[in-house]
C-alpha cells in the first residue's frame, strides 16, 4: 500500500493506519462509535494476510486479543465505553503477562449503557485502570486524522518496546468527524521488535515456556510487581508527550486533551490577537501524564482551565500535577444534543478567569 | 532418580512432583494428553492454554509452551491464538467450573465457530481448587461446601450436559466423553483424547471431550469411594459415549 491522501471517517483512519503499520489480527464486537474500524479491518485486512474475527462479546474479543497477543504477532481491537468495560479482565491479563497489543476506544456517553453521542468519560478508566490490581497501560489521546496516523507507529513501538498494551482514546465526536489525512505507505512496525526471546510459539527453538500470571508463592507476587513498578518508572520518565502553545508569559493556561485541545490552538490565537495572555496544553499521553509540561509553567500563570467532555476527569491529574502551586478551574460536560463546549464558550470562560 | 522422561517419551514430564492431590483425576488426564501429544509426534507445536482451577497445574507437567489464561476463557484465547498461527496445534484444559459455569459461553461460540481447536473438559462435579463448591455439574442432590443440603433442582437446576449442547453445531468434528473410572475407561479415553487432537492436526474442525474424573479431596472421599462413584453415580448421569468422530473422513488440512 502506498502512501494515500483520503477523506475518511477518523474511525476508518485508524483501521487504516493500523493495518498500514503491520497489524495483521483484529477482534471486535459491534458498538457505537467505534463500530466503523471493525467494519473496515473486514474489508481491508484480507489484503494484507490478515484477518478481522467478530466475536460474541468484549470479554471474548479481549480474551481471543490476548491469545493471539501470545504469539508476539501485532493485533489490535476497538470498542467504545460498555466494550471497554468487559475487556478490562484481559487488559489486566496482559499488563501482567507483558502482551502488546493495540486497543482502540472511540469514547461515548457513559456510565451504564449510556450514550452513543461522543464524550471523554473514559479517562479514568484508562488511565487509573478498570481491573484490580497495580498495573498501567499507555494511553494516546490523538485529536485529528491525521495525528492518528502519525500517533499509530509510535503506539505500536511503545507497545513492543515495553511489552505492554497502548490504548488510543478518542471522543466520539472526533472519532466520527470526516477529515483528510495522509496514510502512511505499509510499514510493519512491529518487525523492528524481536519477539523470538518470549514468544509463545512451540518448542522447536526454544525450552518450554509459561505464561503464568497467577504466582506460585508470595515471593513471586511481589517480585512480579517490583518488576512492574520499574517499568512504569522508565515509561513515565522517558515518553511523557504534549503539545503546548504561549505558555511562556501566559496568564491563562487551558488544558484539554482530544477535540478540544485541538481547538485550542483557535482559542489561543484568537486571544493573543486581542492581546490577552492566553497559553495552551493538550497532553498527548495521558498515561504517564505529562506532568513535565504543568511543573515547568513560570509564575505567571495565575490560573489553569481544564476544559473536558466529562464531569471532571483529567482536572485531578492536572491539580496532582501542579500541586497546589496554581489554582485550577474546570469547565465540562457530559452528553446532550452537543455534548462539548463551543469555541465561544471556552473563551467566555477563559475571559471570565481573566478577569475580564 | 531415574529419568522417567526418557523412558516414557518427551512429552511427559514424570521428573516433576505434581501438585495433584492422590487419587486426583487430573494426574490421568495429564498423562493421556500427553501421550496424545507424544504419539501424534506434535509436541514442538503444540500449546496448551489452560484454565484456572487444579487443571491450570497440567501444563507443568508437559515440556510444551503453555499459557494459562483467565478463569473461563481459555477457548477465546485458543481462537485468536489459532487465527495467528494456524499452523500450531492448540488444545485447552480445564475443569467443570472453568469450562461451563464461568467459560460456557467462550466454549460454544468457540465449538459453534468450529475452528480446529481442541477442548479437554475434566468433570469432577465440583469446583477443585477452590475447595469442593457447587459447579454446573454437580449431581441433583450431591452435598458440596455450597449445598449443604444437596443439590436443589428447584434452585440451582440439573447438572449441566456440555457435549449434549454441542451435538447440533455443524463445526464440532470430533464430540466425546469418557470417563477414568476404570482401565478399560481409561483406554477408551485415551483414544478419543488422541482423536480429539488428531481431529485438528488434520484440520478438520473443532474437537471436545468431557472427562468424567474423581476429586477425592473435594468430595471428601476415600479414593477408591471416589473411584466407585465415578464409575456409578457419575456415569450413569454423565453417559460416556462418542457422540461424532468424523476423523474417518478424507483430509482437508
Ligand atoms: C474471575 C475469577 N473468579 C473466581 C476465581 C477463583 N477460582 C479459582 S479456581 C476456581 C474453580 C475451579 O474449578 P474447576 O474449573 O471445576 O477446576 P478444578 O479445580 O476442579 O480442576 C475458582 C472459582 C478466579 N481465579 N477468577
Ligand atoms: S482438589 Fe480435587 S481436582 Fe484439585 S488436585 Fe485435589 S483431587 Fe484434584
Amino acid at each position: 500500500m502506498i502512501q494515500e491522501t483520503l477523506f475518511l471517517k477518523n474511525t476508518e483512519t485508524f483501521a487504516e493506519s493500523l493495518a498500514r503499520c503491520g497489524v495483521k489480527y483484529h477482534f471486535a464486537y459491534p458498538i457505537t462509535p467505534a463500530t466503523d474500524v471493525m467494519k473496515r479491518m473486514a474489508v481491508i485486512l484480507p489484503r494484507y494476510g490478515g484477518q478481522m474475527m467478530q466475536m460474541e462479546s468484549e470479554l471474548a474479543v479481549s480474551s481471543a486479543l490476548a491469545g493471539a497477543a501470545c504469539t508476539g504477532k501485532l493485533v489490535a481491537t476497538s470498542s467504545s465505553g460498555p466494550g471497554l468495560t468487559l475487556m478490562h479482565e484481559a487488559i489486566g491479563f496482559m499488563c501482567a503477562a507483558y502482551l502488546p497489543c493495540i486497543v482502540v476506544d472511540s469514547m461515548r456517553v457513559g456510565p451504564g449503557d449510556g450514550d452513543i453521542l461522543g464524550a471523554q468519560s473514559d479517562y479514568f478508566v484508562v488511565t487509573r485502570g478498570g481491573a484490580h490490581g497495580d498495573y498501567r497501560t499507555v494511553v494516546l489521546a490523538p485529536s485529528s486524522g491525521q495525528e492518528i496516523a502519525d500517533l499509530v507507529p509510535h503506539g505500536i513501538r511503545l507497545a513492543y518496546r515495553y511489552r505492554i498494551p497502548v490504548v488510543f482514546v478518542i471522543d466520539g465526536v472526533s472519532a466520527q468527524t470526516t477529515e483528510s489525512t495522509t496514510l502512511p505507505a505499509y510499514n510493519d512496525y512491529s518487525a523492528e521488535f524481536d519477539t523470538s526471546g518470549w514468544a509463545f510459539t512451540g518448542t522447536k527453538d526454544h525450552a518450554k515456556r509459561a505464561l503464568i500470571t497467577g504466582s506460585y508463592s508470595h515471593q513471586d507476587g511481589y517480585e512480579m510487581n517490583e518488576r512492574l513498578r520499574a517499568k512504569y518508572e522508565v515509561i513515565r520518565d522517558k515518553e511523557q508527550m504534549w503539545e503546548q502553545d504561549g505558555v511562556e508569559d501566559a496568564e491563562l493556561v487551558v488544558a484539554a486533551f482530544g477535540i478540544h485541545g485541538r481547538m485550542c490552538r483557535d482559542l489561543v490565537s484568537r486571544m493573543r490577537a486581542d492581546g490577552k495572555k492566553v497559553g495552551f496544553i493538550r497532553p498527548i499521553t495521558l498515561w504517564p501524564f505529562p506532568d513535565r509540561a504543568f511543573e515547568a509553567l513560570g509564575s505567571c500563570v495565575q490560573n489553569i482551565l481544564v476544559v473536558e467532555m466529562n464531569l471532571g476527569q483529567m482536572v485531578d491529574d492536572v491539580r496532582l500535577a501542579v500541586n497546589g502551586r496554581i489554582p485550577v478551574h474546570f469547565l465540562g460536560k457530559t452528553g446532550g444534543d452537543l455534548p462539548m463546549y463551543t469555541l465561544a464558550d471556552m473563551i467566555a470562560e477563559a475571559d471570565r478567569l481573566l478577569g475580564e | 532418580m531415574e529419568n522417567l522422561s526418557a523412558k516414557y517419551g518427551k512429552t511427559l514430564n514424570l521428573d516433576k512432583l505434581t501438585s495433584y492431590c492422590p487419587g486426583c483425576g487430573h494426574g490421568v488426564v495429564t498423562r493421556l494428553v500427553a501421550e496424545a501429544i507424544e504419539e501424534l509426534g506434535i509436541m514442538e507445536r503444540t500449546i496448551a492454554i489452560v484454565g484456572i482451577g487444579c487443571g491450570g497445574f497440567s501444563h507443568h507437567y508437559m515440556d510444551i509452551d503453555a499459557i494459562e489464561a483467565t478463569h473461563g476463557r481459555a477457548p477465546s484465547f485458543a481462537l485468536g491464538y489459532k487465527l495467528a498461527m494456524p499452523e500450531n496445534i492448540v488444545f485447552t484444559y480445564a475443569g467443570d467450573g472453568d469450562t461451563c459455569a464461568i467459560g460456557l459461553g467462550d466454549l460454544l461460540h468457540a465449538a459453534n465457530k468450529g475452528m480446529p481447536i481442541t477442548t479437554i473438559m475434566v468433570n469432577n462435579t465440583v469446583f477443585g481448587m477452590t475447595g469442593g463448591q457447587m459447579s454446573p455439574t454437580t449431581l441433583v442432590g450431591q452435598v458440596t461446601a455450597t449445598t449443604a443440603k444437596g443439590r436443589d433442582t428447584a434452585l440451582q437446576g440439573y447438572p449441566l450436559l456440555v457435549p449434549e449442547m454441542m451435538r447440533s453445531m455443524e463445526g464440532v468434528k470430533f464430540l466425546a466423553r469418557e470417563s477414568v473410572a476404570t482401565p478399560k475407561a481409561i483406554r477408551k479415553a485415551k483414544r478419543s483424547i488422541r482423536k480429539a487432537f488428531e481431529c485438528q492436526v488434520r484440520g478438520l474442525g473443532y474437537s471436545f471431550v468431557e472427562v468424567v474424573v474423581p476429586c477425592p479431596t473435594g468430595l471428601k472421599m476415600r479414593v477408591r469411594d471416589s473411584y466407585a462413584r465415578c464409575a456409578n453415580e457419575m456415569t450413569d448421569y454423565f453417559k460416556p459415549q462418542v457422540f461424532r468422530d468424523e476423523t474417518e473422513q478424507v483430509d482437508v488440512a
